[in-house]
C-alpha cells in the first residue's frame, strides 16, 4: 500500500475500534456499509467524513460524492493529488 | 427592543480578575463563544476567561472589553478575536478556520448571537424577520454543524445554545425572535439525540429578562411588572447565566442533555 492508502486504511479501522468492531477487517476493496461490508451506520459516515477532512483538509463526503468502498476514497485523494500536480 | 445578547452589561471583571463562584478548570479547554463582544455574550466570554479557559469570540465590530480582553497579557495567548458577521456563512466559516488553525480542536460552542427586532408581525418587514431568523437559528446551525465535525473528529464535547423563555412562553411583540429561539430549543433536542453517544452534550440556556436588555428595550412600567412576578424579585445578570453555561459543559455533567434549562429567577415557574 502507498502512503496514502495506508493513513486511509488506518483511519477506517482506528473508526471501527472507536466503536468496539475491531473484529471488522478493513482492506481497500472493502464496502463501507452494509451487513457484507464494514457496517458504518449514518453517524459513523459523519465521524469518518470529519476525521478523514481534519486529515486530509478536504473529504470525498463534503464534496457531494457518496464512495462506497475505501478504494473510493483513496481514488478521490488521488484524483485530487493529480489534479494539483 | 434591542438584542438582548447585545446590549451593554455592568463591568464583569473584579479588579483580581476572578468572578466569584468561578470553576477551575483542570487543563484550559478550547471555547467558542459567539456573540461575545458585549451584553451576555460578554459576560460568559469574561467567565471562562477568569477559569483559565482559551477563548475565542466573534462579532461584528470590536468593542472596549474586546480590546481589554486583547491587550491584556494575562490573556495573551488564549483570547482570540475575529470580526465577523456570523450571519454570513462565508465569514462564519472564516471564523471557525482561524480558531482551529490556532488551537485545532474545540471543546466547548456557546451559540449566543442573537438579534431581536421587536414589533407586531402585521406590520413587521421581510427584511427583519430574515434578520432575525439568519442569525438566531441559520448561523447557529452552520457553524453548530462545523463544530460538531471537529467535536467527532476530537472524541466529543460541549454545546449550549443561548435560547430564551419568549421562545417558552412568547412575548408580545417578539413573535419572530421567539420563533427561533423555539427552533433552537428543537434543535438541541434532535442535535443530542444524534450526537450523544459521541460524548457530545448539547443543551439549551432558556434565559429570562436581563438588566442589559430591559434598559434599552422595555419602558419603567413593564420593568417593574416583571419584577413583580419574578419570585427571585430581580432582574438577571449576565452572570447568571454565565454560571449556568458553566455548569452545563463542566466534563462531569456529560448525562445532562437534549434539555432546555430556564434560568429567569422563577418567572415562568
Amino acid at each position: 500500500m502507498n502512503d496514502i492508502e495506508s493513513r486511509i486504511v488506518t483511519i477506517v479501522t482506528e473508526l471501527l475500534e472507536r466503536s468496539d468492531r475491531e473484529d471488522k477487517t478493513v482492506s481497500l476493496g472493502a464496502t463501507l456499509h452494509g451487513e457484507d461490508g464494514l457496517g458504518l451506520d449514518s453517524l459513523e459516515t459523519a465521524e469518518l467524513s470529519a476525521i478523514l477532512e481534519d486529515e486530509f483538509g478536504t473529504d470525498p463526503f463534503g464534496a457531494g460524492l457518496l464512495p462506497e468502498t475505501v478504494t473510493d476514497i483513496v481514488a478521490f485523494y488521488a484524483d485530487a493529488t493529480a489534479a494539483s500536480a | 427592543m434591542t438584542n438582548p445578547e447585545s446590549s451593554s452589561p455592568p463591568p464583569l471583571r473584579s479588579s483580581a480578575g476572578q468572578l466569584p463562584g468561578a470553576p477551575e478548570s483542570a487543563a484550559p479547554r478550547t471555547v467558542i463563544i459567539t456573540g461575545g463582544s458585549r451584553g451576555l455574550g460578554e459576560g460568559i466570554v469574561q467567565h471562562f476567561l477568569d477559569a483559565g479557559d482559551r477563548v475565542a469570540t466573534c462579532a461584528r465590530s470590536e468593542t472596549d472589553a474586546v480590546r481589554a480582553w486583547q491587550s491584556d497579557p494575562a490573556y495573551a495567548d488564549r483570547f482570540l478575536f475575529r470580526k465577523a458577521d456570523m450571519a454570513d456563512r462565508d465569514q462564519c466559516t472564516g471564523f471557525f478556520k482561524d480558531v482551529v488553525a490556532e488551537w485545532k480542536s474545540v471543546d466547548v460552542l456557546v451559540n449566543n448571537a442573537g438579534v431581536a427586532r421587536d414589533g407586531i408581525l402585521a406590520l413587521f418587514s421581510d427584511e427583519d424577520s430574515d434578520t432575525v431568523i439568519d442569525l438566531n437559528l441559520k448561523a447557529t446551525i452552520h457553524l453548530t454543524k462545523q463544530v460538531v465535525r471537529n467535536m467527532l473528529a476530537h472524541g466529543g464535547g460541549r454545546i449550549v445554545n443561548i435560547s430564551s423563555i419568549t421562545g417558552l412562553t412568547g412575548y408580545r411583540g417578539l413573535s419572530v425572535y421567539g420563533a427561533t429561539k423555539a427552533a433552537l430549543d428543537g434543535f438541541t433536542r434532535g442535535l443530542a439525540r444524534e450526537v450523544g453517544s459521541r460524548k457530545i452534550t448539547v443543551n439549551s440556556i432558556a434565559s429570562g429578562y436581563l438588566k442589559t436588555e430591559m434598559s434599552h428595550g422595555l419602558d419603567d412600567g413593564q420593568l417593574n411588572q416583571i419584577i413583580r412576578r419574578t419570585p427571585a424579585g430581580r432582574l438577571g445578570d449576565p452572570e447568571d447565566i454565565a454560571r449556568a453555561v458553566s455548569f452545563l459543559v463542566d466534563p462531569a455533567n456529560d448525562w445532562i442533555t437534549g434539555q432546555v434549562l430556564v434560568i429567569d429567577g422563577g418567572l415562568t415557574a
